[in-house]
């Protein structure tokens, strides 16, 4: 196999041969302002606009030499389009839902032109401007929001979970399923656009909620979405999952994105015959206040325990040193 | 402990929503002191939560009910708190989520415990810029100032906070408390944190102490 991105990537995707190294991810952002100032493209240009959009996530591999792309950088575009109102922020502040449409748990209809609304639109033409760039060499990473986080948007967080609280299990059930077909246009929208693998996140974070509230609630439509979009998936939940790693493995996704919460070494050994790991290099404390070396350090914990692609464990702090970006990539070139 | 307060406890832990204010009502009734239905009913039924929190036994959907359940029984009980002029606070406090954080729960959660525990609480809210902080915090003149952020990319506001309360010379007059899911003791401790707390629970312990520190 040539060592080129593209296929270190997808190779270690479906855990299959290993080229000369492993592979560098970010199934999350990975914009600082560092990376926006080399490229002279800023947020919120950056989630609106689809060539600033494509050329932001290009950065990510010409300039800190990552294996993929991944052009987009909030968790608002479903929710922009299904009538949630957006803050697109600004350069040091990332988008956030400010309307709540579902709040009383009304009914959700996803419009049959869903995949056409501008917010959607414009990650597809992104995919499509980074197909034409970079396709078959570099890894072209998509992503949509899975039906929890989705009901966080529509319904708003607090309120969401307060029902799960109070059990009114069939109006979350309900909620839940009205999602699916969001997450479903979206997804395979991304790969028709030219994506190679589509992250599917899912906040049913670790310290939020229980393993025992994926069981009942998520694992059955997780299970239904990963039969249902044909191409590769990358599930991403925050926190420290290790409770219900093995249900995301039953989920039936190819991959896990995970966080420096769960240790590398217990997470390739729980799960790591059955799926693809992309982690964990901690944000708060080594990427944003620690120093290149720090960083370097727990890249290389992550290879030598077997973590198949290495990246930042989620979305990067905006305020993080491009140096420690770089010292991820310095890792993976070292080799296995 | 009388039976009423235990079945109150027993409320809250339990998350039953319909049967709190008449159980609140009846320990009224039995001529129960105010402050002891909120000390060994309420507060003591949140320390439980707590705990069970703490060791992963439930997470924040049922935490929810549990403080939202808390929240009724104090409801009933704080009219007959000032009526009899019982109402010293421990201790005012005020508590915000940071500029470019639209994330509350964590802080919603810590806000009503606080209340349970007996502290004057004001909530400046979400996305909270340092300027009307500072504002806040001349005007109210509070003990503790709470502040909390969930995104990694929010964290530096904290420390921006901290530094302009330095430069304004409140630092010292107002103790901070800082949390959320990205944030660490060490984190405190670098950007000059009064204290840190993981959890509601510690968020209130902590404030307890700080009030004592004063």
């Amino acid at each position: 196999m040539k060592s080129t991105p593209y296929n270190l990537v997808m190779s270690a995707l479906y855990k299959g041969m290993k080229g000369n190294r492993p592979p560098a991810g970010n199934p999350t952002s990975i914009v600082c302002h560092g990376l926006m100032d080399a490229c002279g493209i800023s947020f919120p240009e950056a989630h609106l606009n689809p060539q600033a959009m494509a050329e932001l996530a290009l950065a990510g591999h010409e300039i800190l030499g990552f294996d993929t792309v991944m052009p987009e950088y909030s968790v608002d575009q479903e929710a922009a389009a299904l009538g949630c109102e957006i803050d697109w922020g600004d350069r040091d502040r990332m988008p956030d839902t400010k309307f709540f449409p579902h709040a009383d748990f009304s009914d959700v209809v996803v419009p049959k032109d869903f995949v056409e609304k501008p917010s959607i639109r414009v990650v597809l033409d992104a995919l499509s401007i980074l197909r034409r760039h970079v396709g078959g060499k570099v890894a072209i990473i998509g992503k949509v929001m899975g039906p929890w986080t989705l009901s966080y948007h529509v319904a708003g967080t607090q309120n969401f979970l307060l029902q799960i609280g109070m059990e009114e299990k069939e109006k979350v059930k309900k909620m839940l399923r009205q999602l699916m077909p969001a997450t479903i246009a979206s997804a395979r929208a991304q790969f028709q656009a030219g994506a190679d693998i589509v992250v599917l996140a899912d906040h049913a974070t670790g310290n939020l909620v229980g393993a025992y509230h994926y069981e009942e609630y998520l694992l059955p439509i997780h299970k239904e979405l990963t039969a249902t979009i044909e191409g590769p998936l990358i599930l991403h939940v925050c926190g420290n999952c290790m409770d219900r790693i093995e249900m995301f493995a039953d989920a039936g996704f190819d991959a896990y994105h995970f966080e420096w919460q769960v240790d590398a070494k217990k997470a390739v050994e729980k799960v790591g015959h059955r799926m693809c790991l992309v982690g964990n290099v901690n944000n708060a404390e080594t990427l944003y206040q620690g120093t290149p070396d720090d960083v370097y350090k727990q890249a290389r914990y992550a290879i030598e325990a077997g973590v198949d692609i290495i990246g930042p464990e989620c979305a990067i702090p905006l305020a993080t040193p491009m140096e420690n970006l770089k010292a991820i990539v310095s890792a993976v070139h070292e080799g296995y | 402990m009388s039976d009423i307060l235990q079945q109150i406890q027993e409320a809250i832990i339990k998350r039953k929503r319909a049967e709190i204010q008449g159980l609140v009502e009846t320990a009224i009734g039995q001529g129960i002191d105010p402050n002891a239905i909120i000390d060994n009913g309420l507060i003591a039924a949140m320390d439980v939560v707590g705990q069970q929190f703490s060791d992963s036994e439930i997470f924040v959907p049922e935490m929810l009910v549990s403080a939202l359940t808390m929240k009724m029984g104090l409801d009933v009980v704080k009219p007959l708190l000032l009526k009899s002029g019982n109402t010293q606070s421990r201790g005012t406090i005020l508590m915000a989520t940071v500029k470019g954080d639209m994330h509350d729960i964590g802080k919603n959660i810590v806000i009503m415990m606080l209340e349970g525990a007996g502290f004057k609480v004001m909530d400046l809210g979400v996305d909270l810029t340092v300027e009307k902080l500072m504002e806040q915090i001349e005007t109210v003149k509070p003990d503790i100032v709470g502040l909390s952020a969930l995104l990694t990319t929010t964290m530096p506001e904290m420390r921006r906070s901290i530094q302009v309360l330095k430069e304004r010379g409140l630092k010292g007059k107002v103790k901070v408390m800082v949390g959320g899911a990205p944030v660490s003791a060490a984190f405190a401790n670098e950007i000059g944190a009064d204290g840190y707390g993981a959890d509601a629970t510690e968020a209130v312990e902590l404030a307890r102490r700080l009030i004592s520190d004063l």
